[in-house]
């Protein structure tokens, strides 16, 4: 009697220990994500930013009412353009930069941007390794949307798994939020860029 | 009783052995289902599964010539266009080879231009048995990822186990300073003659 | 857990009847992981199966057979030499006579394949030639899947094709309807 007891017991222990320890670390993960985050950093903007997959380098920003890049505009559209250096860090041809910009405190009636190739306006092409373009973001606007003189635009990266945790496969993921570059935002008038 | 908790030990020993090695000798996942690679040199028959290539020639040019719903286009880069020149020809059935990457002599991999609109000569090439038809891979390399390079050739861009082709391209004439010897200021891509035929 | 059950040794008895359970299950597991693995794999076998072309029914010249739910026969098969093609390859069109049965076209022909076959085993697909168009009144496969027949309709399909001159001899035109692969239906050539 005395020894089932005893096995008994040891047996409770050994499978409790377990639930134990997970309860303990889950409950300090969930005390430390409450504390307050930190706020992402201001980024330069008048140099090459490490972004994940890209080196980014904002050149400029402006509102235009007219074509942009071969960007067609909806009547009464007007539309926020990014112009930004990108190069491809990885070791493939790559076109996974739609989330890479985004600007902040505007609404925006799509947040897809258009992205052209600024060379010869082809939109969205795949950008290989090494080859810094030129590209233009394109945010279409209400026309009547007010844009503030200096804008922030955030900045999305991923960080990069040899080996991510289902497959076994290297690849980009956990996007988060690497910081905020602003930037003087131009009006241009009627004529376009 | 001694010798067999010696024996239990051992036994133990073993596996945990054997365990670590199979886990550290496993392929992965993306290698388990990685296209298969076929190696050929230039201007030789490459047999992949379901398609014949051989790749007969690569120019190099600063600017591409096309002309685009009749208008006239000149394409430039920031590195250097490579237009290769392929023979192709399905094995068993009609079939389409679409898939080209430039791949470096560092592994860099450079996918086919997306910045050519729709043409007869571009991929996906549709592909017969026993007919040869000629197609185009058109890249933008940097002349530093030339000398040393391959071009890989697949009917499809994501084909797990599928072959590959994988063409060295040793065969180029390259100059002392590492870059292509010939490179032309403009490539007129309608220059060639055009084909006649297609898939409906 | 070893460590508790260690503790208590079975009695003779138990010990015939865990060593019968052992071999049991043992037994089992040779019938059972099989068993899984056509289960696990069923769907997709199946699936590969109503994708391929893999089973010929050979059909005599001029006999009508049923496939897809209407009655098909080869109405013509002619090759010749097409201006602007390359030395060495023929212009072929395959015509076929179709009576509508089941007019549901759009379930019945789905992935509808006409296609030519030689002697190796090769295939062709059918072709755009310039130059080279199909009769007046003869619709390729998938228009004539749109083409609103109704049942008791005689159409013409047909098809455009590029073979090279050593396949020519021995091609047979094929046809593969999604609702019968495996199956394909192969027609004997027109005799000379």
């Amino acid at each position: 009697m005395f020894k089932t007891a005893r096995s008994r017991f040891q047996t409770w222990v050994t499978a409790g220990a377990g639930t134990i320890a997970a309860l303990l670390v889950a409950g300090l993960m969930g005390a430390f994500g409450a504390l307050p985050a930190h706020a992402p950093p201001q980024l330069p903007p008048d140099a090459a930013i490490d972004a994940g997959r890209w080196w980014v380098q904002p050149a400029r920003a402006y509102v235009s009412r007219a074509k942009v890049y071969g960007v067609a505009l909806k009547p009464g559209q007007k539309a926020l353009v990014l112009e930004t250096d990108l190069t491809n860090r990885t070791a493939q041809s790559d076109k996974a930069y739609f989330n890479v910009f985004k600007p902040d405190g505007i609404d925006l009636p799509d947040p897809m941007p258009m992205i052209a190739l600024a060379r010869d306006q082809t939109l969205t092409p795949e950008l290989h390794p090494g080859m810094t373009e030129r590209m233009a973001y394109v945010w279409p606007l209400a026309g009547d949307a007010i844009v503030p003189a200096t804008l922030s635009f955030g900045i999305t990266a991923e960080i990069f798994k040899p080996r991510d945790n289902l497959y076994g496969t290297p690849g980009w993921f956990n996007p988060y939020r690497l910081g905020t570059v602003t930037m003087p935002v131009a009006d241009l008038p009627e004529s376009g860029s | 009783m001694k010798i067999r908790a010696i024996g239990n030990l051992a036994i133990l020993a073993a596996t945990v052995a054997l365990s670590y090695g199979m886990q550290v000798s496993k392929p992965h996942y993306a290698e388990l289902t990685a296209p298969i690679p076929i190696d050929g040199a230039m201007h030789d028959t490459v047999r992949a599964r379901s398609f014949d290539v051989r790749l007969d020639k690569v120019v190099f040019a600063r600017t591409l010539k096309t002309e685009q719903f009749g208008q006239e286009r000149l394409l430039t880069t920031s590195g250097l266009w490579a237009v290769a020149t392929t023979n192709l020809a399905a094995t068993g059935t009609s079939t389409t080879v679409a898939d080209g990457t430039w791949q470096g002599p560092t592994g860099l991999r450079y996918h086919q231009t997306e910045r050519l609109s729709y043409r007869q000569d571009m991929p996906p090439h549709a592909v017969d048995p026993g007919l040869d038809r000629s197609g185009l891979f058109v890249f933008e390399v940097p002349p530093d990822q030339i000398r040393g390079a391959s071009v890989l050739i697949a009917a499809r861009q994501f084909a797990p186990l599928d072959a590959q082709a994988r063409i060295s391209l040793d065969a180029l004439p390259i100059g002392a300073d590492g870059q292509p010897a010939d490179v032309l200021p403009e490539y007129d891509m309608d220059a060639a003659v055009p084909s006649v035929q297609g898939k409906s | 857990m070893s460590a508790v059950s260690t503790d208590l040794e079975p009695a003779g008895d138990d010990r015939q009847a865990e060593k019968k359970g052992r071999r049991r299950s043992l037994v089992a597991l040779a019938i059972l992981l099989p068993l899984t693995l056509a289960e696990t794999s069923y769907d997709s076998v199946r699936e590969w199966l109503r994708g391929e072309d893999l089973i010929a029914r050979d059909v005599e010249f001029g006999q009508s057979v049923p496939f897809g739910g209407s009655e098909w026969r080869l109405a013509d098969l002619r090759g010749g030499k097409a201006g602007r093609l390359p030395e060495h390859t023929f212009a072929v069109i395959a015509t076929f006579s179709v009576t509508v049965g089941d007019p549901d076209l759009q379930k019945q022909w789905l992935g509808c394949k006409v296609m030519l076959t030689d002697a190796a085993g090769r295939r062709w697909l059918p072709d755009f030639i310039s130059g080279v168009s199909l009769p007046d009144g003869v619709m390729n496969c998938t228009s004539a899947i749109f083409s609103g027949a109704k049942k008791g309709d005689v159409i013409t399909v047909g098809e455009t094709f590029i073979v090279p001159e050593d396949a020519v001899k021995t091609i047979r035109p094929a046809v593969g309807l999604g609702s019968e692969r495996p199956w394909f239906l192969r027609f004997q050539r027109p005799p000379k």
